[in-house]
């Protein structure tokens, strides 16, 4: 498949997944900048990593500031913000990039060959504003319409 | 009459979701059962009378179609009405599961009708829904 085809297939499913379960409309671009530079304010971050293996292969990351964290959260379990604890923005930040994964391959792997590890969160240390250069690959930039900014990567992808 | 359910999803958070959804359906449920992987599903399957599963395919320990075919290999859990609710959204994959005994499936990302529509096609609507209780707050979710 075009790669050009297979990225707009990718913002398809990341705008889908946060729109649909998440209640977040969202902008989305890959645009030329670094995490570093999109995540210019040293906001405090979490992070899920998941694996894929098959006809393609490869690892995800998704990167969110805790805020933003703590609102998808309140929206994805429908209670208040105040109410959302450490567990589920953890477990919430790893079943986002698990959907949006397995979304992402059920528009372009039709035989469905690609399997997705389990999601794993990033360690605090691989998030500090220094370190979020080590991430790399196709970038997806994305933006919600309260101008709260997250991202995923793609790495590896044959 | 009052059925029981069971959750199987690793993640809380959509086990709670799924929960919820059941809950402002207005499906008149007894008792709900939510554990993180297959083999605890087991064990709940062992001691529990469940009317109905619903389970994620990919989980760590006992997925989701181990699960079902362990279900399938036990004369009293094999009529057990198994939905699977997964990521694992290829076609394929999922004519696999329904070839393999599963009574329906939810893809994620799913609406809370998409939950609500494949649980009426496999308990039934009169059979599975109390009268309008809770369906109100359905449209609130």
């Amino acid at each position: 498949m075009d790669k050009e085809i297979m990225m707009e297939l990718m913002k398809q499913a990341i705008s889908d997944v946060l729109e649909t379960m998440f209640f977040q409309p969202v902008q989305i671009s890959s645009k030329n900048c670094t995490l570093q530079e999109w995540f210019f304010d040293k906001q405090s971050l979490l992070g899920a990593t998941l694996t894929f293996s098959g006809p393609f292969a490869g690892l995800f990351y998704i990167v969110i500031p805790v805020n933003l964290v703590k609102e998808i959260t309140a929206n994805f379990l429908g209670i208040e913000k105040e109410e959302v604890n450490e567990n589920q923005k953890e477990d919430t930040i790893k079943e986002a990039l698990n959907i949006i994964g397995g979304h992402m391959f059920s528009l372009f792997d039709k035989e469905g060959a690609t399997s997705l590890g389990i999601p794993e969160l990033i360690e605090d240390n691989n998030l500090q504003h220094d370190n979020l250069g080590e991430i790399k690959g196709n970038t997806f930039f994305i933006k919600t319409e309260d101008n709260h900014r997250a991202a995923l990567v793609v790495t590896e992808m044959k | 009459m009052a059925f029981n359910v069971l959750i199987v999803d690793d993640s809380s958070s959509m086990r709670a979701i799924v929960k919820k959804i059941i809950k402002v359906s207005g499906f008149d449920v007894g008792e709900f059962w939510d554990v993180s992987d297959g083999k605890e599903a087991l064990k709940v399957l062992a001691n529990e009378w469940v009317d109905i599963v619903l389970t994620d395919i990919n989980m760590p320990n006992m997925n989701g179609m181990e699960l079902m075919a362990e279900m399938k290999k036990d004369e009293l859990l094999r009529s057990i009405p198994v939905v699977m609710i997964t990521t694992e959204g290829s076609e394929k994959k999922m004519q696999e599961a329904m070839d393999s005994g599963a009574s329906g499936y939810v893809k994620k990302p799913f609406l809370p009708e998409d939950v609500k529509r494949t649980l009426i096609s496999i308990i039934g609507e009169e059979d599975g829904q109390r009268d309008n209780d809770g369906a109100d707050e359905a449209g609130d979710f």
